[in-house]
């Protein structure tokens, strides 16, 4: 990722936003493309994305090679990748640190892996696999996780700053997925954010959820991309502004139920904002 | 952990007789897996409300992929159903 001179706020690229989002000039300096099926193999579509680089910076955000996982990324879909970013030339790429198949089973989604050094060393394995095949490290995401990762020996920020310690790649960290995982398992968010370190951050996820009710009648957060951010996550990311030393790039990411765009551009504007009162305090001490 | 152990836990996600054969007896499903004792006993003290959510967010996610889909792989998915 090439370095920054000054923090950046944008949101994930929806095609039922796309009027909207290249009509919002300078309130949005960035787009999240998730490049899957169809978008991520036909020429057509990669040239599209060029031409909206053009416009608007891009980041090509991936949900599908299952980077952590004790099983090796499967090369033709390294090679697909590997294409789209070199015809998109985006300013970054990232992938999530979940595991999304295995024993031929598709999951449809991320799931978080067991959190152990095998599991480490296997994801290090497979993000140089990555890196090989695409020509430069990915941003590697902290997943949302409603089930405790069975056969854990490690928490989460444990196994994340041991990871970031054994790989080269830095971290794309989902504040909302931090909360989440905060609020289902009992730890402070605040507390394993500043645990992390500043140095490696360099991407900021936020977004939105809810929580769903199990049959025993036990509550757990969800991170479903379809509510407006939290006020507890705003306060996260004033955190990242006053520990992270340089500039990052911060992305809102709706996928579904969308309010009228203005209100997104006003969770653009808080992010602004809190990023802004984190820097100042940075500034001041 | 091994791809065994992620191909286990992937089949409880994914699949509900899977899922409702664990529950019923977690120790012999896991052993019938062929998982080493570790892995067994983190099979056995398993999360039971985290993979209850799981396993319906996994199967929220998969139909609305299969509602977005494009219309010519639908119609494949389709087809192949009707194959078998």
């Amino acid at each position: 990722m090439r370095q920054l001179k000054n923090d950046r706020v944008g949101l994930t690229w929806q095609p039922q936003l796309a009027a909207a989002i290249l009509a919002a000039g300078d309130r949005i300096d960035l787009v999240e493309v998730i490049p899957e099926g169809t978008f991520l193999e036909s020429p057509r579509a990669h040239r599209a994305l060029r031409r909206l680089g053009r416009e608007i910076p891009v980041a090509i955000h991936g949900v599908s090679l299952g980077l952590a996982s004790t099983s090796a990324v499967d090369e033709r879909r390294l090679g697909q990748f590997a294409r789209l970013i070199d015809d998109v030339q985006p300013d970054c790429w990232s992938e999530h640190l979940a595991f999304v198949r295995a024993g031929g089973i598709e999951l449809g989604h991320l799931a978080a892996p067991s959190r152990t050094p095998t599991t480490i060393d296997a994801t290090a394995l497979n993000i140089d696999r990555a890196a090989r095949a695409i020509g430069g490290y990915p941003l590697v995401e902290n997943v949302a996780t409603i089930i405790e990762p069975p056969g854990s020996d490690l928490d989460e920020q444990t196994w994340l700053r041991r990871l970031l310690a054994t790989s080269q790649a830095d971290l794309l960290l989902d504040l909302h997925n931090l909360y989440a995982n905060a609020r289902n398992f009992g730890f402070s968010a605040a507390d394993a954010l500043r645990s992390l370190p500043p140095e490696r951050i360099r991407v900021i996820h936020l977004a939105g959820g809810a929580p769903v009710r199990a049959s025993t009648g036990d509550e757990r957060w969800l991170d479903d991309h379809l509510h407006d951010v939290p006020d507890p996550v705003y306060a996260l990311l004033e955190i990242v502004g006053e520990s992270v030393p340089h500039a990052v790039d911060v992305v809102l990411e709706r996928d579904g139920a969308f309010p009228p765009f203005g209100q997104l551009l006003d969770q653009l504007d808080r992010a602004r904002a809190a990023l802004a009162r984190g820097r100042t305090r940075r500034m001041a001490a | 952990m091994s791809p065994a152990f992620e191909s286990f836990l992937a089949r409880l996600y994914v699949e509900r007789p899977a899922r409702e054969r664990f529950l019923a007896d977690p120790h012999g499903e896991a052993a019938a897996a062929g998982l080493t004792a570790d892995e067994i006993a983190a099979a056995v003290g398993i999360d039971r409300v985290g993979l209850e959510l799981a396993a319906a967010s996994f199967a929220h996610k998969r139909r609305r992929q299969r509602r977005f889909a494009h219309p010519v792989v639908r119609l494949w998915r389709e087809l192949a159903k009707r194959v078998g």
